[in-house]
């Protein structure tokens, strides 16, 4: 075959933007994290000092832990609840129960519906004030609840809202997912007289591997990302209590708000980004080794 | 014309067919919810002051359009509904260029590196661009690009994993004869890839196009760390500021989000499926 050099053409402009804007951030945000550097004056090599702050024990690190801890909890969430809660759903869109379109078009909806419109329908429902649950309780004559102002209640809110605005995704890739199993099959096992238990559990569910590594590979990934949600039901310092403050939240206020700690460290809101890489990689790895999956099929 | 037979309900007991009727009543309810929350921000834009205080969970008395005058000039959100349409045309513009080419130049031709490449550009899949953001601010500051609408979809159209993988898999079954024949009749690459490869890539364009449009439009942490000028915050921006000061913005805030709801559900409306799709097709085995 002749040599054709017209590649070079179609690839190059992707390949500088991806590589600038994509890549060499994330291997900078590695090299920055050994440095003290306010962004503008010279850089100072400080070694595993940005790390040790972070994770040693001091102030910083309290909040850093709280935090991650939240990531943690909201991601066992995720596995207990929200990706079950999501095959379920998508089973029962596959076996086409009553009203499955109207069904699939409404649980997806809040999914196109931007977080800051979440955020502000979050705040119609459990404000204070003027939110429409507290004042149906107060017809009804109880009393009035803090709902996110409470540090006890936040985090089961915004887990719920995290649930009634994302279950969309993950709920339709599991569906597509289904949609690929030999019809055959299906129909044999029914022919059997398989009921709806059997059906899911011996035919349907042993076939998910490959969408559950999927959607549970997105799901760390988001969890451990977390920020938009959080950000609008509490606030920038993560709710009463940093009760629903997440990593990236801490990551933030140190990098971007100077105002919040008084400084602003490009080398510690480094240090934060690169521990997140390396969680995330060794969550995914994990992931990957439980789901036995040799390659990542996106 | 009859109902195509639901094979999954043939061997439904009473007992099995109950609990379906009962889940499916249950979700319909449970969609409410939404139906509920926006709808009343739709209605309650169009309430005057005191229509809102005294009747927040009903129908308006009388529909006005003040609310809407307020916003969009005094408060100047039509300012942030053209930096958003201008954020979400550039972005589009750009990204489908770039990760369209790209694709292309990967599946159709043969070179050294080319399965490293293949896997180079899906790393932006596992590590999300928020991880690198402080170097990339760096960046943006040092190339001036820094609070401009121009710098931020230069991001978003680098953020191409997604789209090059959609892509890619469409250019993966494409016939190669095709281009050979118009190679031989001396077409140039670029000819061939704008006259040939572009027109029938026209469903997929549309895909990645609405996919990212929903993405761009809605998003709000790029734009909250990238757009610090008030004179270049978007729509979601400039309800996050209205909902952070929710009781002085109460009546304001519902015109402001029909502005930034109203496009975003005609959308979802007529392309749902092709939504929920394309989602899809980046994600599942082939």
């Amino acid at each position: 075959m002749k040599k054709n050099r017209a590649y070079l053409g179609f690839i190059t402009p992707g390949f500088i933007l991806y590589t600038l804007f994509m890549i060499i951030p994330i291997i900078f945000a590695m090299y920055y994290s050994f440095f003290e550097w306010n962004g503008i004056g010279p850089m100072k090599f400080v070694g595993f000092a940005n790390f040790q702050k972070l994770l040693g024990g001091g102030r910083m690190s309290r909040i850093f832990f709280n935090a991650l801890g939240n990531n943690i909890k909201y991601l066992i969430c995720v596995l207990l609840i929200i990706t079950p809660l999501q095959i379920f759903f998508a089973y029962i869109l596959f076996i086409r129960i009553r009203g499955h379109r109207y069904i699939q078009f409404m649980l997806f909806l809040p999914y196109v519906i931007s977080t800051s419109i979440v955020g502000f329908f979050a705040l119609m429902v459990f404000h204070p004030n003027i939110g429409l649950l507290n004042s149906i309780l107060e017809k009804l004559g109880f009393s009035k609840s803090a709902w996110l102002g409470n540090p006890d209640l936040s985090f089961k809110l915004f887990v719920i809202v995290v649930i009634w605005a994302c279950i969309g995704n993950g709920m339709m890739i599991f569906n597509a997912n289904m949609k690929e199993i030999d019809e055959s099959i299906l129909e044999a096992s029914i022919i059997d007289g398989c009921n709806e238990h059997q059906k899911f559990f011996y035919v349907v569910f042993p076939q998910l591997q490959s969408s559950i590594s999927t959607v549970i590979t997105l799901s760390t990934i988001y969890a451990l990302t977390m920020f938009d949600i959080p950000f609008m039901l509490g606030g920038v310092q993560g709710g009463v209590n940093n009760s629903i403050d997440f990593v990236n939240m801490v990551f933030y206020r140190y990098a971007f708000g100077g105002t919040y700690f008084g400084e602003t460290s490009l080398g510690f809101g480094s240090s934060i980004s690169v521990t997140m890489f390396i969680i995330i990689l060794v969550i995914s790895l994990i992931t990957r080794i439980i789901l036995r999956k040799r390659e990542m099929r996106f | 014309m009859k109902r195509k037979r639901n094979i999954h309900e043939l061997n439904d007991s009473r007992a099995s067919s109950i609990t379906k009727g009962i889940i499916s009543g249950v979700l319909i309810l449970y969609s409410f919810i939404a139906i509920y929350l926006i709808g009343l921000s739709f209605l309650n834009a169009f309430k005057t002051r005191s229509d809102l205080i005294n009747n927040t969970m009903g129908w308006p008395h009388k529909f006005v359009f003040e609310n809407f005058r307020v916003v969009l000039i005094e408060d100047n959100f039509i300012r942030n509904l053209v930096n958003s349409l201008v954020l979400v045309g550039l972005s589009l513009v750009l990204l489908i260029i770039v990760s369209s080419s790209l694709a292309y130049g990967i599946a159709m031709f043969e070179f050294r590196g080319k399965s490293f490449l293949q896997t180079y550009f899906l790393v932006g899949l596992m590590f999300p661009i928020q991880l690198g953001i402080l170097p990339l601010f760096v960046i943006m500051t040092r190339l001036h690009l820094n609070n401009s609408l121009l710098g931020l979809s230069l991001i978003y159209a680098a953020n191409l994993s997604f789209s090059f993988t959609v892509f890619s898999k469409f250019f993966h079954s494409f016939p190669k004869a095709l281009l050979e024949a118009a190679r031989i009749d001396g077409a140039s690459e670029l000819d061939i890839f704008m006259r040939i490869v572009l027109p029938v890539t026209r469903p997929v364009i549309f895909t990645v196009a609405l996919l990212n449009f929903v993405m761009i439009w809605n998003d709000f942490y790029m734009p909250l760390v990238f757009l610090t000028k008030s004179t270049l915050k978007t729509l979601t921006l400039g309800i996050y500021t209205y909902t952070a000061d929710f009781l002085a913005n109460w009546n304001k805030v519902f015109a402001g989000v029909t502005i930034a709801l109203l496009p975003i559900i005609v959308i979802y409306f007529f392309f749902s499926d092709r939504i929920t799709a394309g989602l899809t097709s980046g994600s599942v085995k082939e």
